[in-house]
């Protein structure tokens, strides 16, 4: 008989504690998906703000609650310009509007016309708007294409009527389905008036990026530069507190989980004393008395495991119909966060049964055949 | 079998003391015994004379206070325990002690993990001593499901799995009706005979050891007649159960 079907008919053979103790693995399962697919997808929606455009690196205030409230002067903007090995710096005024019931999380970009091409954009139909209009609007190609608009079209935001003047492609799917309108009218509109969101910098041919944000940083303590998503934190203090409790709640999770194993684990080793004294008595050895107990606990965390992650998929279905997260959060399933899951069913089977398996290994055989 | 193995007694038990309860129980007195390759032993005396204690020494289940068993030429204290009970030595409990969530068949290759056979020479292996001890189509049958002297056989055949040199039994025929035991010491005689395999049985039922080819009686720790002559002349009529 192999191994592997030994531990199986054990665990089967104890069904109903199995599937309690497996309940418990996949409720704490289920919250690790749920948060980590939430907390990831957040992520990339707020992180896709800092990549609407073609840069080295953003830049943005340090600390704030959201990176929409970060807020940059035109003093600061021509601070970082000065900035040994700057190529180029695009202010860009980003503001949030909810369109319709459908679009709760429409972007506007503020930006200048001419600085339009450094910016990576590309109009790809019509033209761009003038400097000083106030009721022209480009559209990036997918928003064009969701909202049914072209060039010629009117559309209303934030209970102003925009007349569409071109339809453009920055390359990044995140900037195609936003609005960008003159950077004086946005800062108007907002009343944010000479402010900027972010800057988004070019370095130099043959300049070395990670010295140039050094000198930025340097030269600017109010502002963070970004380069990676797991930087981000840096300026959204909000989605660096919801990762932090999705590590807490994950190590919650572990410790409940593991909490739960250990106990089934443990009274299981206790009814089976005698059977652990027989195995003993016919040659087994205490590592092979140690593999059976933890690969139990093992495939009740794994089977756990499975139905935590089914029950997460139907957690994050629930979610995405809260109804201030639709449109904002658009669940993206990164393998890292079903590795940490799996990860974590693991080790609610390591730390919860390797003590029980302890003790079921040390135990004297003649004792343990004696055992009520 | 080599010359050595024939000149050498297949268990020694020298000079052993075992002390319990630090010592206020003296459960074996300096027992030293020899058993010879393929001789069938009866262990035999009252209850609490020590019988039990000397085959869990000689099982390697436990340790002598004082004292030295020597088993087909080694010496316990150096041999691996483990490696002892899988490889050199069945044991069989009055109790049985076979595990009862899982089949007949799977009860023997339980004692088959690590031996270096494959999954499918194990099931042959087991299957082979199932037909050995008359349980032939019970293979699939959990141990509850089985009658006392079926229970037993099995756990006969769970003893045999590794082919050991040596089968150590408690009180095999405690709890067997008489019908099971004569079927039960049949299985211990032909086995002796088919394998070759050395046997020390403890039992307290002077007909049991009626069945051995000597019979050492012990009392209060100690051996008081190593040898009790042919068994088959102390045999008393089987009392009816």
């Amino acid at each position: 008989m192999p191994f592997a079907v030994l531990i199986a008919r054990n665990v089967w053979t104890r069904k109903v504690r199995s599937v309690l103790t497996g309940a418990a693995v996949a409720i704490g399962i289920m919250t690790v998906v749920a948060l980590g697919v939430l907390t990831h997808s957040l992520r990339r929606t707020a992180i896709s703000v800092l990549r609407t455009g073609s840069a080295d690196f953003t830049v943005a205030q340090k600390g704030v609650s959201d990176v929409l409230n970060s807020a940059m002067d035109e003093g600061e903007i021509a601070r970082i310009q000065q900035t040994p090995g700057v190529d180029s710096v695009v202010g860009v005024l980003v503001a949030a509007v909810q369109l319709d019931k459908d679009h709760p999380f429409f972007l506007e970009l503020g930006i200048q016309p001419d600085q339009l091409e450094k910016f990576g954009v590309t109009v790809v139909d019509g033209r761009p708007y003038n400097a000083d209009a106030t009721d022209q609007v480009m559209l990036g190609f997918r928003a064009a294409r969701d909202l049914h608009k072209s060039v010629g079209d009117t559309i209303n935001i934030d209970g102003n009527d925009f007349r569409v003047v071109g339809i453009f492609s920055t390359g990044q799917v995140f900037g195609d389905s936003a609005s960008m309108l003159p950077l004086t009218a946005l800062q108007t509109y907002e009343r944010k008036p000479g402010d900027v969101t972010l800057a988004f910098v070019k370095v130099k041919p043959g300049a070395d990026v990670s010295i140039v944000r050094q000198a930025v940083e340097r030269d600017n303590a109010e502002l963070a530069t970004v380069v990676t998503e797991s930087e981000f934190g840096r300026i959204d203090r909000n989605l660096k507190l919801i990762s932090a409790a999705n590590v807490g709640i994950s190590i919650l999770a572990l410790a409940i989980g593991a909490i739960g194993v250990m106990n089934t684990t443990a009274m299981s080793v206790f009814e089976r004393t005698r059977e652990f004294g027989v195995l003993r008595a016919v040659g087994w050895t205490r590592a092979r008395v140690i593999g059976l107990v933890m690969g139990e606990a093992a495939l009740i965390s794994l089977g756990g495991a499975v139905a935590g992650i089914a029950m997460g998929f139907v957690a994050i279905r629930l979610i995405r119909s809260v109804p201030e997260l639709v449109g904002v959060f658009q669940p993206d399933y990164p393998a890292a966060v079903f590795g940490r899951a799996l990860g974590i069913a693991v080790g609610m089977a390591a730390i919860g049964a390797l003590y029980p398996a302890i003790r079921a290994a040390v135990l004297a055989p003649l004792e343990a055949l004696r055992h009520e | 079998m080599s010359s050595d193995a024939a000149v050498t007694p297949a268990v020694q038990v020298i000079d052993v003391v075992k002390l319990f309860d630090g010592g206020i129980v003296r459960a074996l007195d300096g027992v030293s015994l020899e058993v010879a390759h393929r001789e069938f032993v009866a262990v035999t005396g009252p209850s609490g004379c020590g019988k039990s204690t000397l085959l869990h020494l000689i099982a390697a289940l436990d340790h002598p206070t004082s004292g030295r068993i020597v088993v087909n030429g080694r010496d316990l204290r150096e041999a691996g325990n483990e490696r002892y009970r899988r490889r050199e030595v069945g044991l069989v409990f009055q109790l049985h002690h076979l595990l009862t969530h899982l089949s007949a068949i799977e009860n023997v290759e339980i004692a088959m993990f690590s031996n270096g056979m494959s999954y499918r020479q194990q099931r042959e292996r087991s299957r082979e001593l199932l037909v050995a001890v008359g349980l032939e189509g019970k293979g699939h049958t959990a141990p509850p499901r089985l009658s006392g002297g079926e229970r037993q056989r099995l756990a006969l055949a769970r003893a045999l799995a590794n082919r050991p040199a040596l089968i150590l039994a408690d009180e095999p025929t405690g709890s067997l009706d008489s019908a099971s035991v004569d079927r039960v010491l049949d299985l211990f005689r032909s086995i002796r005979e088919q394998q070759g395999v050395t046997i020390l049985l403890i039992t307290h039922d002077a007909y049991v050891a009626g069945a051995a080819d000597r019979i050492v009686r012990m009392r209060d720790g100690r051996i008081v007649s190593p040898d009790a002559g042919p068994a088959d002349d102390a045999v008393p009529p089987r009392p009816a159960r």
